[in-house]
């Protein structure tokens, strides 16, 4: 081949075409959907799911959804892909995989493997009973503990594999370093290791934050209509109300919320990079 | 203290992978129940529930569909995406790094706004094949999974090797063929498998876009879960866990998983 | 200037380290003086960098103590011994500026911000890089990144500096310039310092002694110019410098002087060996001349050219010898005239520079 440059550039073509006719240009409908009503233009949507006091704390309850799940995952996470990191050899392949498996099971099984574990003759209530804990099955599904569990469990593999994958080109002589100057582990963690394991930070949580804000299956499961996420009340309308207003409306917001994150997300990892 | 670091870390990491593996592993069991209620221990050992699944309506075509979909989708979009990413590493495209968000971005946003977006857009232009829109609908679901792994493949490939090859006495092709593609191969591999999982798993775009006689899996599950939930759904899922780790196992044998899970 | 406190002196004694069967240390003791540099001299493998990090408190010894300035440091966590390390590839913070990598240790243990800074200045002045101070530490070359990696450690005034291989990523001319430089520097701060290293030359220019390791042992621990001329084992023979070397027989004694056969002819050299015992004789290039005097206390071999390098200020002639582990090296200031590869020479060496020892 005698000019290997732009020709080859054409290659991106097909799936750059298809992608903005499949994807982009279906969004850029919906958007232009939520402002037009049978009269012609209209913020109507609009004004119903933000001036409405119901949808707003829908928005709300899944943003609130979205950050403890982050939150929680973090607190779990952060640790786990540290010792994963720094696992040698056939463990760290093993561990892996057993941190992946869960990523390829259908989340609808998961939620119902939940259900099983929460249900008031499943495994949690039968083993506090038979511990001693308490004396009468306790009601755990249905509740917002349960639900905060489920997220928490969907979506913590990815929170610790980009941090993984940070931490594992992180020089391991760098605590060594820290060490012989004279810091102790806690100065050196706060310093040294935390600063270098931020853009994972930053990549797994605004990952799991933008998929648990809009989480669809998990919540329906877990909790019914007792919690209402913004995609369950978009589906709804869709769905069952046939409300396309609402629906395009709130999934503006959706997408409003999705973009926000991911601009943040990288205006961050700008600050913190740089390396 | 760093002692008490690393066991804290050793500690969160067991924890983790219990937390993640107990609803799976729950499952199992449960499949194996006499009766026909979610008890857990459960009770009695019988096959019966997986014999069922043969029985229950609507189950082994949903099966097929989502198989299906998910294998041409993932095909497609490697094939595209493969294409794409050797033009942004090579090809000196302006505004590559752009491109490449575009091409990953149906990640990062709601899958259910997507799914309402393809609605819409295939009503307008009048397409009503349930097959053919799911199809087109996973293609751009799977993209970014292809994407990621494959570009972050080739990124690391240096390119001198394919030169190197070629001054050993291999043509371009036969030095892309024999070199590039075995290096990338971990890529393809966990990209495919990225993309084929999630499109068989995937539920929020699926809703919206299949109708009465064209169910895919996970839709057909909710259904059976919300209408007759009985041990059957744990039968079908302790087969589709099994699927899973053996399909893991292989790529573990064809490009070893510790490969894949250096990307 | 940054002196360290008093008690410079390291001791270390008896200690042993394995790692599952391996015996990686074994019983090692060695003592260090105050403002003395030491360097622990060998190959990959023979255990002077897991000696370096049980000094450091990076790595807990099986056995054994390691005392400096009297204080038993032993099982001490490292950041409790003021030790300071300069590692291989300076693990220097990416994520910091030059003075901030500086100023590390000092914030660590304490300091304001506002007294580290006078500190910070006077180290970077010290190392000559104080127009770098506010540059990201990725943006350095190799050279620059080894002098913020040794005012970084220094600045927290450490009674005892440890250093591993520091120069084996700069080039050959850095290197060079680099080793002077720094036995300089820290001369002037008057601190105790040891070096790991694998390069023989890097070792002689900086040490004052030499610790010859092999597999978790040394071998022999003397001044740079003890252990070239007087190599103590046949090991820190062939590590230190070159040597003709011929293996032989020994025949006898003779006035107080052992006699061998080698393939090339009788030698003689001082020494204690056994009618019988196969031995290895050895000479230093430098002591090898081209046109020897036919002298009692000259031992003359025979042998033919095989290569000639020309290293600028001398030309080592290679020779053809028929054994193995045999090698025939001379120097000299300049190549003779009809002398090239396939000649035939006599070479001399005088009897009391040859060396002996048992054949491994």
């Amino acid at each position: 081949m005698s000019t290997r440059r732009d020709p080859l550039g054409l290659l991106a073509l097909p799936g750059v075409a298809f992608l903005g006719l499949a994807f982009l240009a279906p969004l850029m409908l919906l958007l232009w959907s939520s402002i037009r009503g049978p009269d012609g233009f209209t913020l109507n949507g609009y004004w119903r799911v933000l001036g409405d006091e119901y949808y707003r704390g829908v928005i709300l309850a899944s943003l609130q959804l979205g950050l403890i799940t982050t939150f929680g995952a973090f607190v779990l996470g952060y640790p786990a892909a540290f010792a994963l990191a720094r696992a040698k050899g056939y463990w760290q392949v093993v561990l892996f995989a057993l941190i992946f498996l869960p990523l390829t099971v259908s989340i609808i099984v998961k939620s119902f493997g939940w259900g099983i574990i929460l249900r008031r003759d499943g495994i949690l209530n039968w083993l506090m009973l038979n511990l001693g804990l308490i004396e009468r099955p306790v009601r755990m599904i249905f509740t917002e503990g349960a639900l905060y569990a489920g997220m928490i469990n969907v979506f913590l593999p990815f929170m610790v594999l980009p941090i993984y994958s940070v931490v594992r080109m992180m020089d391991a002589r760098l605590p060594d370093a820290a060490a012989t100057l004279g810091a102790s582990p806690w100065y050196s963690f706060t310093r040294v290791t935390l600063p270098l394991s931020l853009p994972g930070i930053i990549a797994g949580s605004s990952l799991v934050f933008s998929l648990a804000v809009a989480a669809y299956v998990t919540p329906s499961l877990l909790m019914g209509d007792r919690y209402m996420t913004m995609s369950m009340v978009m589906a709804k309308a869709f769905l069952n109300l046939r409300d396309w207003q609402l629906g395009a409306a709130m999934a503006a917001v959706m997408l409003a919320v999705a973009a926000f994150i991911v601009v943040g997300a990288s205006l961050l990892q700008r600050r913190v990079g740089g390396r | 203290m760093r002692r008490l670091g690393i066991n804290f870390a050793w500690t969160a990491l067991i924890l983790t992978i219990v937390f993640l593996l107990l609803p799976i592993l729950v499952v199992i069991p449960v499949s194996f129940t006499e009766s026909s209620v979610f008890r857990f221990p459960p009770e009695g050992f019988s096959l019966q529930w997986y014999q069922r699944i043969r029985n229950v309506d609507g189950l082994l075509s949903a099966l097929g569909l989502s198989a299906q979909i998910a294998a041409l989708a993932t095909l497609i979009s490697l094939l595209l995406g493969t294409l794409c990413a050797i033009a942004l590493v090579r090809g000196a495209v302006p505004g590559a790094a752009a491109i490449t968000t575009f091409m990953v971005s149906p990640l990062m946003l709601p899958g259910l706004v997507f799914g309402i977006a393809m609605l819409q857009a295939l009503r307008e232009v009048g397409l009503r094949d349930a097959w053919t829109s799911l199809l087109i609908a996973h293609v751009v679901v799977t993209m970014p999974f292809v994407m990621r792994t494959v570009l972050s493949s080739l990124t690391l490939f240096d390119f001198a090797m394919v030169d190197a090859a070629r001054t050993l006495g291999c043509s371009y092709p036969a030095a892309l063929w024999r070199v590039l593609v075995p290096n990338i191969l971990p890529g393809f591999i966990s990209g495919a498998l990225f993309a084929f999982i999630a499109s068989f798993d995937n539920y929020p775009v699926s809703i919206f876009l299949v109708d009465v006689r064209t169910k895919t899996l996970p839709i057909q599950l909710l259904n059976y879960l919300e209408i007759s939930p009985d041990p059957t759904l744990a039968a079908v899922s302790t087969c589709l866990i099994v699927l899973t780790i053996l399909v893991l196992v292989l790529c573990d044998r064809l490009v070893g998983l510790r490969r894949m899970a250096s990307i | 200037m940054m002196h360290p406190p008093a008690g410079g002196h390291l001791a270390i004694e008896g200690i042993s380290k394995r790692f599952g069967a391996a015996v990686v240390l074994e019983a090692l003791s060695i003592s260090v003086a105050k403002g003395e540099f030491v360097s622990l001299l060998g190959p990959s493998g023979c255990g002077k960098t897991t000696l370096l990090r049980c000094v450091a408190g990076l790595l807990l010894p099986d056995a054994g103590t390691i005392r400096v300035g009297g204080a038993e440091i032993t099982r001490l966590p490292a950041h409790m011994r003021n030790v300071g390390v300069v590692f291989q590839n300076y693990a220097l913070f990416p994520h910091l500026t030059v003075a901030a990598n500086i100023a590390f240790g000092l914030r660590a243990q304490g300091t304001s911000k506002a007294a580290a800074a006078p500190r910070v200045a006077e180290a970077l002045a010290l190392v000559r890089m104080s127009e770098h101070a506010n540059k990201p530490v990725t943006a350095l070359s190799g050279g620059q990144q080894q002098r913020v990696a040794v005012a970084r450690a220094l600045v927290v005034r450490p009674s005892l500096l440890l250093l591993d291989e520091p120069f084996s990523a700069l080039d050959r001319k850095l290197r060079e310039t680099m080793q002077v430089e720094l036995k300089h520097l820290l001369r002037e701060v008057g601190i105790t310092a040891i070096f790991v290293t694998h390069d023989q030359e890097e070792a002689l220019v900086v040490s004052d002694r030499i610790a010859v390791m092999n597999a978790g042992r040394i071998e022999q621990l003397a001044d740079p110019a003890t252990l070239y001329q007087r190599p103590a084992t046949l090991y820190a023979l062939d590590f230190v410098g070159q040597s003709t070397r011929l293996s032989g027989r020994v025949l006898g004694m003779e006035d107080g002087v052992v006699v061998v056969q080698t393939a090339l002819g009788v030698v003689r050299a001082p020494g204690s060996f056994a009618a019988g015992s196969p031995v290895v004789i050895a000479a230093r290039p430098e002591a090898v001349s081209l046109a020897p005097a036919d002298a009692p206390g000259v031992n003359r071999i025979a042998a033919r050219v095989s290569e000639i390098s020309f290293l600028g200020s001398r030309t080592q002639l290679h020779l053809a010898l028929a054994d193995e582990g045999d090698r025939g090296i001379a120097e000299l200031p300049r190549l003779p005239d009809g002398v090239g590869p396939g000649s035939s020479v006599t070479l001399g060496f005088a009897v009391a520079d040859t060396m002996l020892y048992p054949a491994a």
